[in-house]
């Protein structure tokens, strides 16, 4: 019987370990790695709200034109601790945003790193993703 | 046609859901809640489903697994389905759009019909083989219907954290 529950912990260490995007839900299952974004823009609004917030911003792009973006943020209650709060954002307001592109939808990015006008930068990662030190 | 989405977009737009929505423990304390009341909820059904199919617990008589498990099935009912009502006031939207949510709502349904068809009627009527390991077809049914929806009810839970048909 110890052996048995020995085993059954050693089994789900092993696969917690492989892993350790597991969070809500795990990043590579929407996410691509191979597709990191720079995204700098204006802030059109954000909804705060969980499980995940949501930021959508209006890139210039190369040719130009606007194409409005959507991000995926953590929950409001890890950005308040990584220190960023509701009133921090402002729409209208200029941002820049690193994360990863969605696996289909051009236009979706999974948000790692935001950074404010004032020069501030948080955080905005769910817990696990990519090993990028962005959660640093 | 009438759209209910209208009412929807009032619910989302109230003070008391938004706070829960936008709350940094309100909602995660929720979430875990209904999490932690299906496990203990679907837990107990499925020990009843093991003893109906003969996987588990055939040395119990029948009777008497129901008497001590119902109880505490319809107890662990109650905050299951009022967070997961909450969950869904909150933020009902996001549900509306959400193939695995009206999946998971579907097999709830029929969880339901097939729960009742056991405890009204095929219960009732069979109560002989109370002290046999074997029940009667129609029962042993009942189990495997039942283990196979919850099994089911619960995978498509999970995957309303997922957006790939948004």
């Amino acid at each position: 019987m110890k052996t048995k529950i020995a085993f059954a912990v050693l089994a789900a260490g092993v696969l917690c370990a492989g892993h350790p995007a597991f969070a809500h839900h795990p990043f590579a299952a929407e996410y691509d790695v191979n597709k990191p974004v720079t995204l700098t823009g204006t802030l059109d609004r954000m909804e705060w709200v969980n499980p995940h917030g949501w930021i959508y911003m209006d890139v210039k792009e190369p040719d130009g034109t606007v194409k409005r973006w959507t991000v995926e943020t953590s929950g409001p209650g890890q950005m308040n601790r990584r220190g960023l709060r509701k009133s921090d954002t402002v729409d209208g307001m200029s941002l820049v945003i690193k994360g990863y592109q969605h696996r289909r939808d051009p236009a979706l990015a999974n948000g790692r790193t935001l950074v404010l006008p004032d020069g501030r930068s948080f955080y905005i990662g769910a817990v696990g993703g990519p090993n990028d030190g962005a959660d640093r | 046609m009438l759209s209910i989405v209208p009412a929807l977009e009032w619910l989302e737009g109230l003070t008391w859901t938004t706070a829960i929505r936008e709350s940094a423990w309100g909602y995660p304390i929720i979430e875990t809640a209904h999490v932690a009341s299906i496990v203990a909820f679907a837990g107990l059904v499925i020990m009843m489903d093991l003893r109906l199919v003969g996987l588990a617990f055939t040395h119990v008589p029948l009777m008497q697994s129901q008497r001590r498990l119902f109880p505490w099935q319809m107890t662990a009912l109650v905050p299951s389905t009022a967070t997961g009502v909450l969950l869904c006031v909150v933020d009902p939207l996001r549900y509306y759009g959400n193939v695995f949510f009206w999946v998971k709502l579907a097999l709830l349904a029929l969880a339901g019909v097939n729960a009742l068809v056991f405890h009204l009627i095929t219960y009732p009527a069979d109560g002989r083989w109370d002290e046999s390991p074997q029940v009667t077809a129609s029962a042993w049914r009942a189990g495997a219907v039942s283990l196979l929806l919850w099994s089911a009810i619960i995978v498509s839970g999970r995957l309303i954290a997922f957006s790939w048909f948004d």
